[in-house]
């Protein structure tokens, strides 16, 4: 067991502290509870969909580190599906709640995260490098203002079963023809279910890479310029309307993040865009359904390339820890491989991280149907891309511009319009 | 017997001066009614200034301002309104926000009113039936409304397998899955949690009607509907009135229902202007723009604020 840094700053600010104090009101008991170190951290993190990797930091890490330190790890499980951010947000804005945290959205309270340069760079040295996209996240200003974890991937989950019977051996590998194999499921009562309401991951994570595909972007990669307004974005908005209209259920329209979950589960879609916690769900509660799932990468657009959109872990420090340096020691200590393999390990490779030094670790082998989610790492782009993940990106992605452009085309507006409407917000969120 | 009343009254007369000798004259100050009633009102004074007082004061100062998530505030006047004004989704969400609280005000009213004449009738269990309807009521919203997500699940739930099963549809309809029926969805759950208030509260106030005054409308000829027009409804008119004010700012502020049922979509048909302001701030991270919607709101409370006033003070 790795032993962590000890925090010195600390020790130092309390040699100083404890002197003045002693000196000046010999109150001994002052001295002794400066001197200690903090009694606990607070991790706050997304509940995660795989129980067993919330267990493994429960049950074995946090021990660990506890026996290594007298540090307790408190492991507060924030709501997932998004709901995590406005917890962070009201932590940021009270300056106080948890040390760390798995830090989404880190692009509106950046400057609300301490430097931690030092434990991002001695990690990609260690374990193969950084993959490049992660670090247009993670790197603000020159520094590591969050430490990756991992990439929770979103690629296409289907049944190999109804599309075998369709006569489509072979996932589509462009848009038009994974529409002609739709018409065809749907037509056998087996729709296809795509997210497109209010949530938080299952609609951009097939929509952006759609977009993308048919070579229209949102932002200039300066970020400065609306660049949305464009024929290649028209198509995109004609085709996902064919889409909804001819191969999708009617209610993915509205649906928020759990729903495409609990609609494929009970066999009401043949196949939507999501995490693998489908197949997890399945193996553990309806084997029978669970054999017949697969997953697939995006297909290709009309450019000839294929995209997938980022959902990534990382982990930040708040500057309003009472102890940083005890916090990112902890930090540091968790993305040692030591403890991090295992940890990846414990969520079946639900999380990919963002490290070379895991593209070809046999874990990926021991279900070939998870090894997709690994690939998306290589086409996988942030939300933002080409532009800065900034600030008004993020306002971007949380008032679903993008993703009500196309959700009112599918409820009957005209392209034009919605263009037109998605444009003049952008405008006015980034000013 | 008279004896016994004023030797009691004499006790109840003579106990204050024993008891402001016993206390001094803190204690003479405290029996002083206007200083009683200010230290009997200072806790909820202080309890509203801190919680409600102090984020509200607080919104009004940030909607003033540029301000994102943990960055510098930059003053922009009624900059943020005049964003607001020009931005199609807080007009949608304006309109919303109307349909939604005149729709499911009408139908609590006029549903609120049946439920109270009904269980205003004698019948068996008539107290577990009256229990039994405070339900909704009583269950937590985001917990009722978690339950409603599963009733109103196109393919496996309740509604639609009543209509299939039933033979009335071969398949019901996307209740959350396209504009006009999530609007619907959302009135009728609002509506379903809202009722027992309505119903309730006019109860007691039928209950506070003489039966002398119906039994006169009777003899001078009146039928069950004349009694209702020209007897019962006059009496309810103040309960109905203060009830519906009451409903219209709980309504017009919903947000939980909203939040977890639909998030605002499908593409922003059922963002209320509460789930708007909690989208641009909590979620957007535009604390100003959101505090802007969230005070836009404050006219319309300020409005029924007003009309209520006038109609207590008028009675």
């Amino acid at each position: 067991m790795a032993q962590p840094a000890q925090s010195k700053a600390t020790r130092r600010a309390f040699l100083r502290l404890a002197a003045g104090v002693a000196g000046v009101a010999g109150a001994p008991w002052i001295a002794r509870n400066v001197q200690a170190k903090p009694l606990s951290i607070t991790f706050a993190r997304e509940s995660s969909y795989v129980k067993l990797f919330d267990e493994h930091f429960q049950k074995v890490m946090a021990p660990a580190y506890e026996k290594a330190t007298g540090i307790k790890i408190e492991y507060q499980i924030q709501a997932a599906g998004g709901g995590a951010v406005p917890q962070l947000v009201s932590m940021v804005e009270n300056k106080s709640g948890a040390d760390l945290a798995w830090v989404q959205q880190e692009w509106l309270y950046r400057d609300a995260l301490v430097d931690v340069s030092d434990i991002a760079e001695a990690v990609g040295k260690q374990q193969g490098g950084w993959y490049d996209e992660i670090k247009h996240l993670s790197i603000d200003n020159g520094k590591w203002k969050s430490v990756p974890h991992s990439n929770i991937g979103q690629c296409m989950v289907y049944r190999k079963d109804w599309f075998d019977e369709v006569g489509v051996k072979r996932f589509p590998e462009t848009w038009d023809e994974f529409l002609e194999a739709g018409i065809k499921l749907k037509a056998k009562g087996h729709p296809y279910g795509m997210s497109m309401g209010h949530g938080f991951a299952d609609n951009y994570s097939w929509l952006y890479p759609l977009l993308w595909s048919y070579g229209a972007m949102v932002m200039d990669k300066d970020g400065k310029k609306v660049a949305l307004d464009t024929s290649e974005t028209a198509r995109a908005v004609d085709f996902v309307r064919k889409l909804y209209k001819e191969a999708c259920i009617e209610d993915c329209v509205g649906w928020l993040d759990p729903a495409n979950n609990k609609a494929f589960l009970t066999s009401q879609i043949s196949c939507t865009n999501n995490a693998y916690s489908i197949m997890v769900s399945a193996k553990r509660d309806l084997p029978e359904m669970g054999k017949v799932i697969d997953h697939a990468l995006n297909p290709k657009g009309p450019n000839g390339q294929r995209y997938h959109a980022l959902v990534p872990v990382t982990h930040g420090v708040f500057a309003h820890s009472p102890d940083v340096a005890a916090a990112k020691d902890f930090l540091r200590w968790t993305m040692d491989p030591k403890q991090f393999r295992p940890w990846i390990a414990s969520g079946d490779m639900y999380f990919a991280p963002y490290l070379h030094g895991f593209d070809k670790v046999p874990e990926w082998d021991i279900e070939p149907r998870v090894k997709p989610y690994q690939k998306v790492l290589e086409t996988g782009k942030l939300t933002s891309w080409p532009a800065p993940a900034n600030r008004a990106h993020g306002a971007v992605v949380n008032r679903w511009v993008v993703i009500d452009m196309f959700s009112k085309a599918c409820t009957g507006a005209p392209t034009k319009t919605v263009i037109a409407e998605a444009v003049q917000q952008l405008k006015q969120i980034y000013g | 017997m008279n004896e016994v009343v004023e030797a009691s009254r004499a006790t109840a007369l003579a106990a204050p001066a024993q008891g402001s000798f016993r206390l001094g004259r803190l204690g003479a100050l405290v029996q002083r009614e206007s200083v009683f009633s200010w230290l009997m009102l200072t806790p909820p004074v202080l309890f509203l200034l801190a919680f409600l007082g102090y984020p509200f004061f607080y919104g009004v100062y940030l909607s003033f301002f540029r301000r994102e998530v943990a960055g510098p505030a930059s003053f922009v006047g009624l900059g943020n309104f005049v964003t607001l004004s020009k931005d199609p989704i807080f007009w949608q969400s304006v309109g919303n926000t109307i349909k939604f609280t005149a729709v499911a005000t009408l139908l609590k009213a006029a549903g609120g009113l049946g439920m109270a004449l009904v269980m205003n009738q004698n019948f068996r269990m008539k107290a577990l039936t009256r229990a039994m309807l405070l339900l909704p009521f009583i269950v937590p919203t985001v917990l009722s409304t978690v339950a409603w997500q599963w009733i109103l699940d196109p393919g496996m739930g309740l509604f639609n397998r009543l209509l299939v099963v039933s033979g009335l549809a071969t398949t019901g309809p996307s209740w959350l899955g396209t504009p006009t029926m999530a609007m619907v969805s959302i009135i009728m759950v609002n509506t379903w949690r809202g009722l027992p208030f309505f119903g309730i509260s006019i109860l007691a106030g039928l209950q506070t009607i003489p039966l002398e005054l119906h039994e006169s409308a009777t003899i001078d000829g009146a039928g069950t509907w004349g009694r209702f027009r020209y007897v019962t409804l006059p009496s309810l008119l103040p309960v109905i009135l203060i009830v519906t004010t009451f409903s219209i700012i709980f309504t017009f502020f919903d947000f939980q229902l909203v939040y977890v049922l639909t998030g605002g979509g499908p593409a922003n048909s059922t963002h209320l202007m509460a789930t708007y302001a909690y989208s641009l701030s909590m979620g957007a991270g535009q604390m100003g723009l959101g505090s802007a919607v969230a005070l836009s709101m404050v006219p319309v409370l300020g409005l029924v604020l007003v009309l209520l006033t006038l109609y207590v003070r008028k009675d």
